[in-house]
């Protein structure tokens, strides 16, 4: 398997690190996603997605447990990816582990679980 | 900033302010702190912040002019907690009718998540503005949105009730 290129993005308000294990890709999102963090997430995302592609992955999963809030326009990048990946001829599952001390995230990620049932999980993790 | 004049409020907070980005954080915690002691469980505050994030990038967003306006209350009723988010900001003619036919199209809406799982979709194909900030907030504040316009300037107003911490 090739090496992951993608790399840890971001600074002290909101960043998102990666790790690859195996075949799954691991996001770990920190900090507030708001109007600082719209553009990052929005090419991130992409970048993710190729990366998915090109590494055939299985799953990529967001760890959202330091992710205190995110604005709708983060949420929206989320919702092209969604949209990208449930378009594409080579798909991977997408996982939302969720912190159970911030209501809004089990809310808002329920709307990307309902875009593509078939590809998004929602998990809680401690 | 606070109305000491509205007995009923536990929180009356008026702020006139030129709007900037780096502004929503320091807000959001003022408003955070202020409703924290009188909500009674997590859920009901982190649906006031969302709200209250929406609708102050909104007019960050969209404001045109130096000034605009935020307004939070919140009351305690019989039933529990009032809570009242207010914003005024002016507006351009173009965003004033796009938002107007977004919230046209909202009030219309019957159930509030199944419209805005069809704003999503919709939104999925597109790679410009979100569009999806208003619905969100009855959609995951259960808040109702309302808006007024006077002249230029346009109003929002969203409204909804939580639970009270006991305290009385």
């Amino acid at each position: 398997m090739s090496a992951l290129t993608l790399t840890a993005v971001g600074g002290e308000a909101f960043q998102v690190t990666p790790t690859l294990i195996d075949f799954n890709l691991r996001l770990v999102f920190t900090g507030s996603g708001d109007m600082n963090a719209t553009a990052v997430v929005n090419e991130y995302l992409k970048l993710v997605h190729e990366e998915a592609i090109r590494l055939g992955l299985a799953q990529v999963s967001c760890d959202f447990k330091h992710l205190t809030f995110m604005n709708s326009s983060c949420f929206k990048s989320f919702v092209v990816w969604i949209d990208t990946v449930k378009n594409s001829d080579v798909r991977y599952q997408i996982a939302f582990l969720t912190n159970p001390a911030l209501p809004w995230q089990r809310r808002s990620l329920e709307a990307l679980r309902r875009l593509a049932a078939n590809l998004v999980t929602i998990e809680t993790i401690a | 900033m606070t109305d000491t004049t509205n007995a009923r409020a536990l929180v009356s907070l008026t702020l006139s302010f030129r709007p900037l980005a780096n502004q929503i954080g320091p807000l959001r915690t003022l408003v955070s702190d202020l409703c924290k002691p009188h909500l009674a469980d997590p859920d009901g505050l982190s649906r006031l912040l969302l709200a209250a994030h929406e609708l102050l990038e909104n007019i960050v967003k969209y404001s045109v002019g130096e000034a605009a306006e935020f307004h939070l209350q919140l009351e305690a009723e019989t039933s529990g907690l009032l809570v009242r988010l207010r914003t005024k900001n002016r507006a351009a003619p173009e965003r004033m009718a796009d938002a107007r036919w977004r919230l046209d199209a909202l009030a219309a809406a019957r159930d509030p998540i199944a419209h805005y799982d069809e704003l999503i979709r919709e939104s999925a194909g597109r790679r410009d503005v979100s569009g999806l900030g208003l619905a969100r907030i009855p959609a995951e504040s259960e808040m109702a949105l309302r808006y007024a316009t006077e002249q230029d300037w346009l109003i929002l107003i969203a409204e909804g009730n939580t639970s009270e911490r006991v305290r009385r």
